[in-house]
């Protein structure tokens, strides 16, 4: 699977943008799935098997990235967020825009060296020295620059927040052969600006059962309060974020088929974040959900990283649950 | 008032997210007075009592689930805790809990480290939640044993009867709606009315009104009461914005609140020689009304409130003559729905 993430971290779609990104999934699913769509807002959405239980799985294919919104006289452009990003990851960092210009992010770090603020003391240098030579105008997105690294068990990757998700769901729909079920593999758009394309995918499935597959943030790092979330023990099964609480029915099932078939998995209350679950949840008369996540260190920051055994781990439960009955 | 149901509803769990015991018990008590029961995918409880008329349904929801706590991590013989829904940490430390394990309910108390044992900003005022603990008196091994992350957590406190017909418990928000609701469909046992009443328990308002919202969206009512409880007078709260106990339910006006119904109830509520209240809520009501409201093509919606003092706290205190006087509005509001009521409500210029 290894290829895999790193052909899917290294494409760049910040939300909205999520075309490149859509093309590289399409490409390694079309053969796998037995009916393939694409929404309004650009979800791609795969089915396999027909007539059972309605189940969602979710994965957000967009990323966080910035918006250039001006290119000041001296040709540096200056940039909102797109999703939750962090000004202190930035400085020094490389993004790279859709039409392949890199930038470097420069700051006046050592005139205020702690907080940085959003379009005062930050900048990207395109190498442009006026609006007329620069390559990149207002309203064009980029997303951070870095290589795919494998360390081993241990992945570094950008965007992992929510490729490593993307991944999960590419794998897994490879590896069902038989289901029961009827699965809609949704590859979903907007999720860090609002689980935008899951609310309009959900309605358009309106499924009996969501999952949404996503990374949390692992704890085990030094400097932390709390010790909760480890790399390497196996997916979390998340009863509560500040999006939505887990239901305890599915939880339950999570935990049945984990056990009997010894995969490793945490449990995991989380007090802030949510994700594309708290969108199905919602739809129509409401629909059982929960998150199952990934455990990933310095998540939105351009280096994220997971344990390739957590992401195989992950498949391998999918798969276990897929290919038998759920009844909550 | 009897008040033995209500002092069984707010010994149940039901902690948002959670809500299968107390529905549990709401089921049992509403079987024999609806048509039909059912759960929603996302456990709101439905209950349907049928009109003589064919075309026209009000829905009612008082929200069943409870604030509480659920372990987020485990240290050795001590519980971390992280809340479900809003709670008031400043009461926490020294409270009586039951935790819900699985193999069954263990009590506890809510702790807190001593003062110079906390990190200096933690030292004076409310103690963060993330500092306190629960502590269930057992070792660490049996702990390890018997409890896991994700267990909830509930207040154990038993509901006190004090004098002046004032009951104080916690879970009151929304319980005593609950109570006030059923009490309405035991009055219609014996009255005609025209309408379906869809009378709802619903799950998860405390954490963002999950429930009212799909559950809306289900059943698609042509008109929404929301029960909910509302501050009453009490020390420090004197305002605008509060109402004394024993004064009778509020009448909400503001945005979420239909201007017709409002006034409907109003003229009601003086018809029946009840005392009551305007409760001015300009943008939001926080309660299930804001997502009833704008569910699908949109829902009239009025939210009618119950005075208590000390909300999401252990010691929630309610004249449970409001209770019944709540319940009375309801009744009377039902049977007074024709078959051409949604004809008179209009916009006027």
């Amino acid at each position: 699977m290894k290829p895999l993430i790193k052909k899917l971290t290294e494409t760049f779609s910040p939300s909205g943008y999520e075309n490149a990104i859509r093309e590289v999934i399409m490409d390694e699913i079309k053969d796998f799935a037995d009916e393939i769509k694409i929404d309004a807002l650009g979800n791609l959405i795969a089915r396999k098997g027909s007539g059972g239980k309605k189940i969602m799985l979710a994965a957000h294919m967009d990323e966080i990235g910035i918006m250039v919104n001006h290119v000041d006289k001296n040709g540096f452009a200056r940039f909102a967020s797109l999703g939750g990003v962090f000004p202190q990851t930035l400085v020094g960092s490389r993004v790279r825009f859709m039409n392949g210009t890199p930038g470097v992010i420069g700051a006046h770090y050592l005139k205020r060296p702690i907080k940085l603020i959003w379009n005062k003391d930050m900048f990207i240098d395109i190498g442009a020295t006026s609006p007329k030579n620069s390559p990149v105008q207002i309203g064009d997105v980029a997303a951070f620059d870095r290589p795919f690294v494998d360390l081993g068990d241990r992945i570094i990757g950008k965007s992992m927040d929510d490729r490593i998700g993307v991944a999960v769901l590419i794998e897994t729909l490879r590896k069902l052969k038989d289901t029961p079920h009827e699965v809609y593999f949704v590859f979903t758009t907007q999720e860090e600006v609002g689980v935008r394309g899951a609310i309009t995918s959900a309605y358009g499935v309106n499924p009996d059962i969501g999952i949404a597959i996503d990374v949390t943030g692992a704890d085990d790092i030094p400097e932390m309060d709390t010790k909760t979330i480890f790399l390497g023990k196996g997916p979390t099964f998340k009863f509560k974020d500040a999006g939505s609480i887990g239901d305890p029915r599915l939880i339950k099932h999570f935990i049945k088929v984990a056990e009997k078939d010894k995969i490793p998995y945490q449990r995991e209350v989380a007090n802030m974040g949510g994700t594309d679950a708290r969108a199905i949840q919602l739809t129509h008369a409401g629909v059982p959900v929960m998150t199952l996540s990934i455990p990933c260190r310095y998540v939105h920051s351009p280096s994220e990283m997971v344990d390739y055994k957590d992401v195989q781990n992950t498949v391998k439960l999918l798969v276990k649950l897929l290919e038998k009955n759920i009844e909550i | 008032m009897k008040t033995d149901f209500l002092k069984s509803l707010i010994s149940t769990s039901g902690l948002s997210g959670f809500e299968a015991p107390v529905t549990e018990l709401i089921q049992k008590k509403w079987d024999p007075l609806t048509d039909e029961l059912s759960l929603s995918p996302l456990g709101s409880l439905h209950g349907i009592k049928r009109g003589s008329g064919k075309s026209h349904s009000l829905m009612i929801a008082t929200h069943q689930d409870a604030i509480g706590l659920i372990i987020s991590q485990i240290d050795g013989e001590f519980l971390h805790i992280s809340n479900l829904g809003g709670i008031d940490i400043r009461v926490l430390p020294g409270q009586a809990v039951n935790v819900h394990a699985d193999s069954g309910v263990l009590p506890g108390i809510i702790c807190q480290p001593p003062a110079h044992l906390l990190p200096e900003d933690a030292a004076t005022g409310a103690v963060a939640l993330k500092h306190l603990l629960v502590d269930v008196g057992l070792s660490a091994r049996q702990v390890a044993r018997k409890i896991k992350i994700g267990d909830t957590i509930s207040f154990a406190t038993e509901p006190i009867e004090m004098s002046g017909g004032l009951l104080a418990g916690h879970s009151l928000d929304n319980r005593a709606s609950v109570a006030a609701l059923t009490l309405c469909l035991e009055e219609l046992q014996s009255r005609q009315h025209v309408w379906d009443v869809q009378a709802i328990a619903t799950a998860q308002e405390e954490v963002g009104a999950q429930g009212a919202r799909t559950s809306a969206f289900a059943l698609r009512p042509d008109l929404a009461i929301v029960v909910d409880v509302t501050f009453a007078k009490g020390p420090g709260a004197s305002g605008w914005e509060t109402f004394k106990l024993d004064s009778g339910p509020t009448i909400g006006w503001g945005a979420t609140n239909h201007p017709f119904l409002h006034e409907e109830f109003k003229k009601l509520a003086e018809k029946l020689e009840m005392p009551f209240s305007v409760e001015i809520l300009p943008s939001y009501s926080g309660t299930d009304g804001d997502d009833i409201q704008i569910t699908a093509e949109g829902i009239p919606t009025i939210v009618i409130s119950i005075p208590i003092r000390y909300m999401h706290t252990p010691v929630e205190v309610i004249a449970t003559k409001d209770i019944q006087r709540t319940a009375r509005l309801l009744t009377e509001f039902i049977v007074m729905l024709e078959d051409d009521f949604l004809e008179k409500i209009v916009w006027e210029d």
